[in-house]
């Protein structure tokens, strides 16, 4: 029997498909991935079971976090720009555009207005977390409601700049925050100045429970 | 030359030189999908994790003018204190002094009652909520058929009261506990009544 001459084949595979295949989802992942904005506080927020998703523009946020500390923030960048001005001329104190651009570029605010100036020179971000965990929060006591200007300003400005519109509201608090902390922050939005009646409360997805009522109703 | 050539002797030293220096043109690609893999996990598991949703809450907006107009009777009525130890008080109806009692309950077990109480306005929710699913109307009527039967008369009117012990986490448990019952008449209120409060102090004593 003639001797059948098989052709060597090399044992690797071929491993360059999935290479493309491996660096196409990365590059997909990459570019759709929306991180996590860099946050002054961080709030374990209470779960629902809504899902109807939070805006992403136009958007005021208030967060009021675990010790009771108030944050304001706000989604529009040139409407940033023009809250921090207007606060500056409210407060009197003077910023540099440098410190105003940190600002428009930072996200939720929970500095007494004193201290913003002194907080917006501080470039590296290490810095204004040490600043931020030992700052007080915004103010809310009736003597010294900033954040009550800090809403006003956002409304005026906002609805200057769209036609008298309001700013979408959300109230981001902490599931274990107490409610009389929330029901301050709650007064003030309903205050005859800002009249803020509807507004949205930002909770997580709850999953178990879910489950639960789609089993309900089979 | 001194090496023994590997073929058949014939070709000449010209062919040699190059086959000394053919190796294979393949590179050795696991590393590389190794290190895709890696990072597309990583990719996957930073994105998918972040998933907040909102509540939307409405407030009445507060009477103006000196003479506010008193808010009318409801019946059909539920008031439900939250206070500490995620602890629920409730009442039904009108509050009569000396007469109304509070019963306590929970989180765990306030959902199954809503529904019992709301049991009308909940199956038509849900009879809805099956139509829209079969597709035999559409979800702008959904949404307002499902407006029409909360706002029915006999449908329940719900006042949560959270008192200065309740967490935040209560209240939108609560206002959560209204959307899954389908009750659409509710308000948050802070202000608890001198009465109800000396109840409610008096049955927080007991637990």
């Amino acid at each position: 029997m003639p001797k059948l001459k098989m052709p060597r084949t090399s044992p690797a595979l071929d491993m360059t498909p999935m290479v493309d295949l491996g660096f196409l989802l990365v590059t997909f992942f990459m570019l759709t991935a929306q991180f996590r904005p860099e946050e002054a506080v961080v709030v374990d927020t209470p779960s629902s079971m809504s899902q109807s998703p939070i805006p992403t523009e136009n958007l005021m946020t208030v967060t009021v976090d675990s010790a009771g500390r108030v944050f304001w923030d706000f989604t529009d960048k040139k409407v940033r720009a023009e809250v921090i001005k207007d606060m500056a001329n409210r407060y009197k104190f003077t910023l540099d555009p440098e410190q105003i651009q940190r600002f428009v570029n930072l996200n939720d605010i929970g500095i007494p207005v004193q201290q913003l100036p002194s907080y917006l020179s501080l470039d590296s971000p290490a810095e204004r977390k040490v600043m931020d965990q030992a700052s007080p929060g915004i103010p809310i006591d009736s003597t010294n409601n900033q954040l009550l200007d800090w809403i006003r300003s956002t409304q005026i400005i906002f609805s200057s700049g769209s036609g008298g519109k309001n700013p979408i509201v959300a109230l981001k608090g902490d599931g274990n925050v107490n409610y009389s902390t929330i029901n301050k922050v709650i007064k003030i939005f309903q205050g005859p100045t800002v009249k803020i009646n509807r507004f949205k409360m930002i909770t997580d997805l709850e999953e178990s429970r879910m489950q639960v009522s789609s089993n309900e109703q089979k | 030359m001194a090496d023994v050539p590997e073929g058949g002797g014939g070709g000449g030293g010209r062919h040699q030189k190059k086959r000394a220096k053919k190796g294979s043109t393949r590179i050795d690609m696991t590393p590389m999908v190794d290190l895709a893999f890696l990072l597309l996990t990583f990719f996957i598991l930073t994105t998918t994790m972040y998933k907040p949703s909102t509540l939307q809450l409405t407030f009445p907006v507060p009477p103006e003018g000196p003479n506010p107009p008193k808010p009318t009777e409801v019946n059909n009525a539920l008031t439900l204190f939250l206070t500490k130890g995620d602890q629920i008080f409730y009442y039904r109806n009108e509050f009569k002094p000396g007469e109304t009692q509070l019963t306590r309950t929970d989180f765990s077990k306030i959902t199954p009652l809503l529904i019992e109480w709301n049991k009308n306005t909940f199956e038509r929710i849900q009879d809805l909520g099956r139509k829209l699913n079969a597709k035999e109307i559409t979800e702008l009527a959904y949404d307002s058929l499902k407006n029409e039967a909360q706002k029915d008369k006999a449908a329940m009117f719900v006042i949560i009261k959270p008192d200065k012990d309740a967490k935040y986490r209560n209240m939108i448990d609560m206002v959560d506990d209204m959307d899954i019952s389908g009750i659409g008449k509710y308000a948050v209120q802070d202000s608890i009544k001198p009465a109800e409060q000396a109840l409610l102090d008096a049955e927080k004593l007991k637990f």
